[in-house]
């Protein structure tokens, strides 16, 4: 439980029955600023914790998958949600994490590069770091440009990046063959074999998990402190920010090789799980689900691009439930229209949905469920 | 020299099919400063709506119907998903338009079914001999039909006070308002005729070839072609799209003598290349105005 | 920490030790020996005394190979309808449509899906890509999973739990070689062909041949949907008169319709999945016709045998047009078939047993619908793998649009080849 010291400290103590009152800046943007949001956190939190010993495999692997993918999005939200820079190029910085993972963990004599280092606390960070550095090298080129330029600029990333990664056949296996992914050994404990007391799935949910955690905290930390003020100073209005002192070029950067750096680790972890993967997995289809889940989830929120992760990850279990509730929907696949392609229409209708009629996305829909019980019974 | 040549003519051809894809792109982007994703979508809609048609009612009839329905479909997309977001960020209307291309492509795909589909065009493989080198009629075709219709385009925007409506929106919109323009109907106008470009743009690309659920892929080179051409530039998406589709197709002919280190043909990587080598120099495309803002 | 805190951190401390101590209920639904064998009948039963077994189905039902998996799906859903309609296998029913997954071809969403029926099923009645295969393959929880792949590539002869069916795509395009260079006097091969497990391995098996041959060889890979013209310009600067093409039928339309253009003059062999019927009604229709054989090591939609013409007749029940796939799919179950007839017999249906009776079949009762040798799971790679081909020609006449040109051979490359690994991976 991290209470900031300063909410702790006597002369910005909250005054009892008023809860809503601060009496420093500090205080007002403290992470836990009120006793609700400590509690109900710290709740989440255990039950997080506590949920590998009550689920299924198989929602356990949903969850899981869910968390890796909001690692990704807390990233594109960083740059786009918070900065304002609109990159359709996340699925490339989320295959140099997946690579840089895969050689440095992979077997020195196989068939594909590795150096053997299958330590987690090494390649995990290392992945993030080197997909950072990539962002960093790419990021004067974006800087360069604004809006819808950047967008196409980024997408032309996707492309190249998945001619890199698919040429490449001794770091990548080639297309529609793969290598292996990286193996998660934490301390001499192989988290992708079932062990004598957990399963699998428990272990890499609980790396997860903490993953997730650690680099939650650190974007909402990054996004309150005066990186993240800039940030939303560029994307509000570029000019006005640039006029007021905010150093363009500098802070696109940061925002560029920070969004990069949980690429890489989202793509690092991504695979763990399957054990395989190919070049054609970074293509466009995992930008436009990245952007989803930010859209999705809520602009600029922390917590709403977790929702928005677990949402997406849900999505095809959802939807293998519509048949049950809809009769017209076939099972069959040589029947129009079956589950399939609902789960691939619904994928669309949510993005032009949320973005239509809440664009704050699952964030603004909690906000707004949360304002209402609290002001009850005076809400309107 | 023969076999360059060819490689000109089929780039040729390739290109009259960016360039009416980046046409529609443009138009867009001049009325609302949007790019819309959703232009592959429509592409593969429209060839796929002509290959059921033209066993019905002729393939020149199929292609006027299918122009026109596809056009109608953008203009309906248009009041119900992205006229409710007009001032909102364009980034999030841009969003807005590939979950817009989702939905249009999967709806598409159904209709496409397992067996590859055959358009129906009367060209085929057919080719006409020019000089000694092979020139397929699909390709001449092509880039025909495009001079014609960007002919009757540059007529519309010239000669017709809708036509000056829209440039008039274009240059300003407030003042447009002002002067008594109804920008709604500009904003319809645009979507329905970059429907109906990318409706005629996908008749040509699939020329000659089966269809298959990847048949959209084509329409995404037509992004770097706005990109090199400058968004706001008609002439730029013409010119680009010709250089774009020709340099593509000489790159990829000429891949295994000049790249035989590479295994996978780098043509398709070209528009991509091509785009970030203008940028560099260029961050505005080409013949792209560059923005001017006030605070 | 105020002291709320504290006491909530307690109160959630205690529920999670509770919580803990509870465990998760691992159980199976009240199957009977193991997951995916129930004793309640199956959903649709045909006869309600009978049990049920399950089969999972992955495959790719959106992606880039719907046209493979669509049908494919279909034909194996029709080959278990009869055989219920026939009064089951056993005590039981077999049931294939309840655990049907879309991965649109990517590896995750396989391994998800996977997930979410590993424990209702007694094996695999279809997995498509090799890449998600494999992956499925190296969990724990498939140790003794007998998968039936949806791929012909030379890697699943070295794999026990994969029962793969008739030739692989690299010893088919050894075939087509030396065909190539003994009948059409083939002096310059090329392979035009998709990157991966099923182009790459075609056109590694066309490089063995070649060599073997002493003849020409140049490899053109070219990507799905990518454009043909630049595929024969390469092809007509190699001077090849033998291409031996492995892409998808849209592909062969364009590289034939275009080399027929260019003025090429030799012969185009494709392997299995460049075919379809469609193909007669494109304008590439004279070109293939004159210049392109199909290499299969089944005989074909139209064949005279029991099984096939058992197959037809469900077709037709199931308004289902000639598709090869679809003739694949139901063919590739008879393996399934004879495996869970062999695991019942020897009174062990589990998932142990299953793969012990899957490994150690000799031989499948296809009614002549697998190329002979099939079903030989027992022995060691080399002895099992099927090595012969059949060359197709497209005619209408044909319901699948070809009708056999060169019955079953095996070319003396093939015959002799000795496989150590799979052939894609020594590209």
């Amino acid at each position: 439980m991290t209470v900031s010291p300063v909410a702790r400290s006597r002369r910005s103590r909250p005054l009892r029955g008023r809860p809503e009152l601060y009496t420093s800046y500090r205080q007002d943007m403290a992470l836990l600023n009120t006793r609700g949001k400590r509690v109900s956190v710290l709740l989440m939190v255990l039950v997080a914790a506590v949920l590998p010993m009550l689920l299924t495999d198989e929602f356990l692997t949903i969850a899981a998958t869910g968390m890796v993918f909001a690692i990704g999005a807390i990233g594109l939200n960083l740059l786009t949600g918070y900065a304002g820079q609109v990159s359709l190029g996340h699925a490339f910085f989320v295959g140099v994490g997946a690579y840089t993972a895969a050689y440095l963990s992979g077997d020195p004599d196989g068939r594909y590069l590795g150096l053997g280092v299958d330590n987690v606390l090494i390649w995990l960070p290392a992945a993030g770091l080197v997909a950072a550095a990539t962002g960093f090298l790419v990021a004067p080129i974006a800087t360069r440009l604004r809006g819808l330029y950047l967008a196409v600029v980024t997408l032309g990333l996707v492309f190249i990046g998945e001619y890199v990664f698919s040429e490449w056949r001794e770091l990548s296996g080639g297309g529609g063959i793969g290598r292996e992914a990286a193996t998660p050994i934490l301390f001499g404990n192989n988290l992708a074999r079932d062990g004598a007391s957990y399963t699998e799935e428990q272990k890499l949910y609980w790396l997860f998990l903490v993953t997730l955690i650690v680099l939650a905290v650190l974007a909402r930390n990054l996004a309150r402190s005066k990186i993240g003020r800039a940030f939303a100073a560029v994307r509000d209005r570029d000019v006005a920010a640039g006029v007021m002192g905010v150093e363009l070029s500098r802070y696109k950067l940061i925002a560029f090789t920070v969004s990069s750096f949980y690429a890489g680790v989202c793509g690092a972890l991504m695979f763990v799980g399957v054990g395989q993967f190919g070049p054609t997995q970074f293509g466009l289809l995992m930008s436009i689900q990245f952007i989803a889940m930010v859209l999705i989830g809520g602009v600029a929120t922390i917590s709403g691009s977790i929702m928005g992760a677990m949402l997406i990850a849900a999505l095809p279990r959802i939807s293998s439930e519509l048949p049950a509730l809809f009769s017209f929907i076939s099972t069959a696949p040589n029947e129009h229209p079956n589950i399939f392609e609902i789960e691939q229409v619904t994928y669309g209708v949510l993005i032009v949905a949320f973005l239509l009629f809440e664009p704050r996305g699952l964030f603004g829909i909690w906000w707004r469920a949360r304002t209402y019980w609290k002001s009850f019974p005076f809400s309107y | 020299m023969t076999e360059f040549l060819t490689a000109i003519s089929a780039g040729t051809g390739n290109g009259a099919v960016y360039a009416l894809l980046a046409l529609g792109f443009v138009i867009i982007y001049k009325s609302m400063q949007v790019i819309s994703f959703a232009q592959p979508a429509f592409m593969m809609a429209g060839a796929v709506l002509v290959s059921y048609l033209a066993p019905k009612v002729g393939f020149v009839g199929a292609v006027i119907l299918g122009t026109i329905s596809i056009a109608v479909v953008a203009l309906i997309v248009e009041r119900v998903a992205v006229r409710p977001m007009v001032g909102k960020a364009t980034f999030v209307i841009a969003i807005i338009t590939i979950g817009i291309d989702i939905v249009v492509r999967v709806v598409t795909g159904a209709f496409i079914g397992v067996d590859p589909l055959v358009l129906g065009d009367p060209w085929g493989l057919e080719v006409v001999k020019v000089g000694g080198v092979n020139v397929e009629e699909r390709h001449l075709a092509a880039f025909l039909v495009a001079g014609v219709v960007v002919g009757l385009l540059l007529l519309f925007f010239r000669y017709t006070s809708l036509g000056l409506a829209m440039r008039a929106a274009a240059l300003d919109q407030e003042a447009a308002m002002a002067q008594g323009v109804n920008v709604g109907t500009v904003f319809a106008v645009s979507w329905g005729l970059a429907g109906g470009l990318a409706a005629i743009a996908g008749v040509f690309a699939a020329a000659g070839d089966p269809i298959t659920n990847n048949f959209w892929i084509i329409g995404l080179a037509a992004l770097p072609v706005i990109i090199l051409g400058g968004l706001d530039s008609f002439g730029g998406a013409i010119v680009g799209g010709l250089v774009i589709g020709i340099a593509e197709s000489v790159v990829a002919s000429y891949h295994s003598v000049w790249f035989p280190f590479l295994d996978k043909n780098i043509g398709t990587l070209v528009p991509f290349l091509l785009m970030f080598a203008v940028l560099l120099v260029r961050p505005y495309g080409l013949f792209g105005t560059k923005e001017v803002e006030r605070v | 920490m105020n002291r709320t805190t504290l006491r909530f951190a307690a109160l959630a401390s205690a529920a999670t030790l509770v919580l803990t101590a509870c465990g998760r209920d691992d159980d199976n639904e009240g199957t009977a020996s193991g997951p995916g064998i129930t004793s309640e009948p199956c959903p649709d039963a045909v006869d309600d005394s009978k049990g049920c077994i399950y089969l999972g189905v992955i495959s790719d039902l959106t992606g880039p190979f719907a046209p493979v998996g669509v049908p494919l799906t279909a034909g194996g859903k029709a080959f278990w309808d009869k055989v219920n309609a026939d009064g089951g296998i056993g005590d039981y029913e077999v049931n294939v449509t309840e655990y049907v997954r879309d991965n649109k071809y990517s590896p995750d969403t396989h391994a998800q899906v996977y997930g979410q029926i590993k424990d209702k099923v007694l094996a695999m009645a279809q997995s498509l890509g090799t890449v998600a295969t494999e992956a499925m393959l190296r969990d724990a929880d498939a140790e003794s999973l007998v998968v039936l792949p949806a791929t012909l590539g030379s890697n699943w002869i070295f794999e026990d739990r994969v029962t793969e069916i008739g030739t692989s795509y690299c010893a088919e395009a050894m075939n087509s070689v030396d065909y190539g260079v003994d009948e059409l006097g083939a002096t310059g091969v090329a392979a035009i062909h998709f990157e991966g497990d099923y182009g790459d391995d075609a056109a590694v098996g066309a490089k063995i041949a070649a060599e073997a041959r002493d003849v020409d060889f140049t490899d053109i890979t070219m990507a799905p949907g990518g454009d043909a013209a630049p595929v024969v310009a390469e092809l007509m600067r190699s001077k090849a008169n033998l291409v031996v093409i492995s892409t998808s039928p849209t592909e062969l339309a364009q590289v034939v319709g275009g080399a027929a253009q260019a003025g090429f003059r030799g012969k185009f062999i494709g392997s299995i999945p460049t075919w379809n019927k469609a193909l007669l009604g494109t304008p590439a229709k004279p070109a293939l016709e004159a210049l392109y054989l199909w290499a299969s090591s089944f005989p074909g939609w139209d064949a005279d045998t029991a099984g096939h013409e058992a197959m037809r007749a469900a077709a037709e029940a199931a308004k289902q047009d000639p598709n090869e796939y679809f003739a694949l799919g139901w063919s590739g179950a008879y393996v399934m078939k004879a495996a869970l007839e062999k695991a019942i017999e020897d009174d062990d249906l589990s998932r142990e047993g299953l793969l012990k009776a899957a490994t150690s079949l000799t031989g499948v009762d296809s009614q002549g619908m697998l190329p002979d040798g099939s079903g030989n799971y027992a022995g060691d790679p080399n002895e099992a793998a099927v090595r012969s081909t059949f060359l197709l020609k497209p005619a209408e006449t044909g319901s699948s649009g070809a009708t056999v040109e060169v019955d079953a051979f095996t070319g003396p490359t093939a015959e002799g080849y000795d496989f150590k690994e799979a052939c894609y991976l020594q590209k």
